[in-house]
């Protein structure tokens, strides 16, 4: 119960300005305040400061809003290739037996690729695989606890690459010819999960033009580290599922 | 003979998953597409905070709106899709400003953008005002920053507790410690 001789605190008035107190509390700050103009004053103060914020806030940022159609119209496109390339009312050729056997005709076209290449250039000098040359990149893991990966201290966002270190992913994989732009030199085990920072759990990933891209692999590390989070998967298991083959991580755990 | 009816049960129910298929497409494309028309606007105007540049804002948005297919698919996705989308806006873009190597700020000039019912006096006092407002904004830090951002955007401190991965109380404190400084500098 609110002493109708104490003001209400500035973090009370906040917290009930912005509906963030329980009723009963609500129900006794509007008491005191009704009553005390002092509060009241000190509540007009915090809405102007907000209303400062808020009109600054929108005066930087509104004008700079490009149209609406265009960026419309291409996810619209996008939607539709990603909803037809995992199979969701896509067209039934792409079913069953025969994606099967498009898979597996794709990946012998591929590895006989990669042989080609790797036997001319010693390793490909267009690198197009959605997962990494295991021997390059085996995936290191650093010592590290489910307490601390979850913990609200640990980093969110994956550190990033030096340049140096960059390159010499990048040269180690054939790549010195081809712009940096189109791979996204990428954790294969998210030090987000313990992976390490090292050339070991780093490898150039095809950054946009692959249906396997870096973006669907931040979908799965950010569901395996919420199941590793939540107590549905152990932390090794996770990083296992990563070094091996992300891929079919995520259709095991998108299930796809 | 009796093969044919078979068939014909067959491929009728065939048929009909596929209908039944497109059906659901068309209806999570429209969803996403709604969303998009939503809260595109305030997804680009809380990713221009990072520094990112209007087409890297734009292709983030479309990356939060391509993952939000799979995210929808899953059960009791549709909890909470503003946090979801703010907090996989916001991480996508601290991955793209490591990436450009760019810095946090707005950059915006306010004195290039005119109020448009002030008279050239006022004006003057505004945009001095708002270089003063602006000064304050930009010097606190940035996770003190980005709380009064997703504020502004309606969040609720639950939520941005979640996208900037704090405590309820930290939100509460951030925010009221920023809203000081403010209400310091209406004082003088």
């Amino acid at each position: 119960m609110l002493r109708e001789d104490l003001h209400v605190s500035d973090q009370d008035l906040l917290l009930w300005a912005d509906g963030e107190v329980t009723s009963q509390r609500a129900a006794e700050i509007q008491r005191h305040v009704s009553a005390c103009w002092t509060c009241r004053a000190r509540r007009a103060e915090l809405e102007r400061a907000i209303a400062d914020f808020v009109q600054l806030y929108r005066r930087e940022l509104e004008a700079k809003l490009p149209p609406m159609d265009g960026p419309r119209a291409l996810l619209k496109a996008r939607l539709a290739e990603r909803m037809a390339s995992s199979g969701a009312g896509g067209s039934n050729w792409f079913s069953g037996a025969r994606l099967r056997t498009a898979a597996a005709l794709a990946a012998l076209l591929l590895v006989a690729g990669l042989a080609i290449r790797i036997s001319q250039h010693g390793y490909p000098r267009i690198y197009s695989g959605a997962v990494p040359n295991v021997t390059l990149t085996p995936g290191a893991i650093d010592p590290i606890g489910v307490q601390d990966v979850c913990s609200a201290q640990f980093p969110t966002n994956d550190p990033a690459v030096p340049d140096p270190l960059r390159r010499e992913v990048l040269r180690e994989y054939g790549l010195t010819e081809v712009s940096a732009n189109a791979y996204e030199i990428d954790y294969l085990v998210t030090p987000q999960l313990g992976g390490a920072t090292n050339i070991r759990n780093l490898w150039p990933q095809p950054a946009l033009n692959t249906v396997w891209n870096a973006r669907v692999k931040d979908a799965l590390e950010d569901r395996l580290h919420n199941m590793v989070c939540s107590g549905q998967l152990d932390l090794a298991t996770a990083q296992r599922e990563l070094s091996q083959d992300w891929v079919a991580a995520y259709k095991k755990y998108f299930k796809m | 003979m009796s093969e044919a009816p078979e068939d014909s049960t067959l491929d009728i129910r065939l048929l009909a998953a596929s209908a039944h298929q497109k059906a659901g497409k068309r209806a999570l494309e429209q969803e996403i597409t709604e969303l998009f028309e939503q809260w595109r606007g305030a997804l680009l105007r809380y990713l221009s905070t990072f520094g990112l540049s209007p087409h890297d804002g734009e292709e983030v948005v479309q990356e939060v709106f391509l993952s939000l297919v799979s995210h929808l698919r899953k059960d009791k996705a549709r909890t909470n899709l503003r946090g979801w989308l703010f907090r996989v806006a916001h991480n996508l873009a601290l991955k793209r400003r490591s990436a450009v190597g760019r810095t946090a700020g707005t950059g915006a000039d306010v004195d290039n953008l005119p109020h448009p019912a002030l008279n050239p006096e006022e004006q003057l006092a505004s945009n001095r005002r708002q270089r003063q407002l602006s000064s304050i904004l930009h010097a606190l830090p940035e996770q003190d920053r980005r709380c009064l951002y997703l504020r502004a955007e309606g969040l609720r401190y639950r939520e941005i507790a979640e996208v900037l991965g704090m405590s309820l109380g930290s939100v509460s404190d951030s925010l009221g410690r920023s809203l000081a400084r403010f209400q310091r500098a209406d004082e003088r």
